[in-house]
């Protein structure tokens, strides 16, 4: 075999790996929405809830709620990358690219500013002012965002096939939950900051992509994600949570309740989804690109609705089978495109 | 702290309507199945790259 042909079937095998690693990151976040879900109804953050609900409202209950949550998935999926650290051997190298800092950990901890408490807050943000099909449908749209920056910043390149599959997967995504946000744009009652919180979600997510992008080139995935979620942590154990318990909120108090059997091995579960779908997520950028990992891992809309359908039996309307085939389209178009045509995943 | 009884029943009432048997576990063994596979295929991804 001559040295051609063995790049182009090297550059195959790293085109399939990517997208392997791309549809991981969708199955396991869909799969997060089950122990993200059901840890609502859990103690103790049902009681701090219904305390914080009493005096500021539902919507802002659920925002203060929310942070304390995400500050344990936080918490948990740190665990979980140090297992998956450990089985990969690569403690060594997360040392190394910790004091590496300007070169390095630097966009891993600005990647976990847009990711975290711009991301996932305006998510939750979303959810509590408009609803949860917006708030879903708005994070959709980050690839759109992250492919563009990735152009713009590093001249990634991305073909009319893999922008046609993106849209694709954009618009299945929309309609799958298109139902749930008629009805809650339709209700009248929508306050602005619900629609700023759905922009940081998807300006959020697009921005943490196209910055992992540029850390990744001199850092490795496994790694670097670590970092990222370390910085995240800061974020929400070091700043967020203590500003919060100043204000009066009884941060504290619910978080030192949370050690309880069933509450620690849903947070556990939910940990270890976030964590592996995000290692996988940033692993398929250097192999596939920044814009194509996010729109494979935009499936996630899909599989989330696949197993709220068979674990809690929630039955899916049609828009939900319409958008599922969109989706599937979709990602045959990316799937389907030229080795070729991914040779070079940035511009000359 | 312990759950309450009302924790405990909105945490059952989810897997109630599930079409599958056990559902309350099985969410948990479906999640460690794909989690082993991806470490699995991240081991093989090590050796191979």
């Amino acid at each position: 075999m001559d040295l051609q042909s063995l790049k182009k079937q090297e550059n195959q095998r790293r085109i399939r790996k990517g997208f392997m690693w791309a549809l991981f990151c969708a199955i396991l976040w869909g799969l997060w929405y089950i122990p993200g879900t059901v840890v609502w109804v859990l103690n103790p953050f049902d009681e701090m809830y219904a305390e914080i609900a009493a005096t500021n409202g539902d919507g802002m209950s659920l925002i203060i709620t929310a942070v304390l949550i995400t500050a344990f998935n936080a918490l948990t999926v740190i665990l979980a990358l140090m297992v998956w650290n450990g089985v990969l051997g690569k403690f060594g190298e997360m040392k190394r690219t910790l004091k590496e800092f300007n070169p390095c950990s630097k966009w891993f901890f600005l990647a976990s500013i847009f990711g975290g408490p711009i991301a996932i807050l305006g998510s939750f943000i979303a959810m509590g002012f408009v609803g949860g099909a917006f708030a879903a449908v708005a994070a959709l749209m980050y690839p759109v965002v992250g492919s563009i920056l990735a152009s713009k910043w590093y001249g990634e390149k991305i073909s009319k096939r893999a922008f046609a599959g993106i849209i694709f997967i954009i618009i299945g995504g929309i309609t799958i939950f298109g139902g749930g946000l008629l009805n809650e744009i339709g209700a009248g009652n929508v306050v602005w900051i619900g629609y700023i919180g759905g922009l940081m979600a998807a300006v959020g997510w697009g921005i943490e992509g196209a910055i992992a992008g540029k850390g990744l080139d001199i850092a490795e995935p496994d790694v670097g994600l670590t970092l990222r979620f370390l910085g995240e942590n800061i974020i929400w154990w070091v700043i967020a949570v203590p500003i919060l318990a100043i204000l009066g909120f009884p941060m504290f108090k619910y978080a030192l309740m949370v050690f309880e059997p069933l509450t620690m091995l849903v947070l556990v579960f939910a940990g270890i989804t976030f964590g592996f779908c995000y290692v996988t997520w940033y692993k398929s950028f250097p192999l596939i690109g920044v814009g194509r990992g996010q729109g494979i891992g935009n499936l996630y809309g899909l599989f989330a609705v696949v197993f709220i359908a068979l674990f809690f039996g929630d039955i899916p309307s049609w828009t939900i089978l319409v958008g599922g085939a969109l989706c599937l389209i979709g990602s045959s178009v990316m799937f389907s495109e030229d080795a070729g045509q991914l040779e070079s995943l940035r511009g000359e | 702290m312990v759950q309450t009884e009302a924790a405990m029943e909105a945490y059952n009432a989810y897997w109630m309507n599930s079409p599958l048997p056990a559902a309350d576990v099985l969410w948990m063994v479906v999640i460690l199945i794909v989690a082993i596979l991806a470490l699995w295929q991240a081991r093989t991804f090590v050796s191979q790259f």
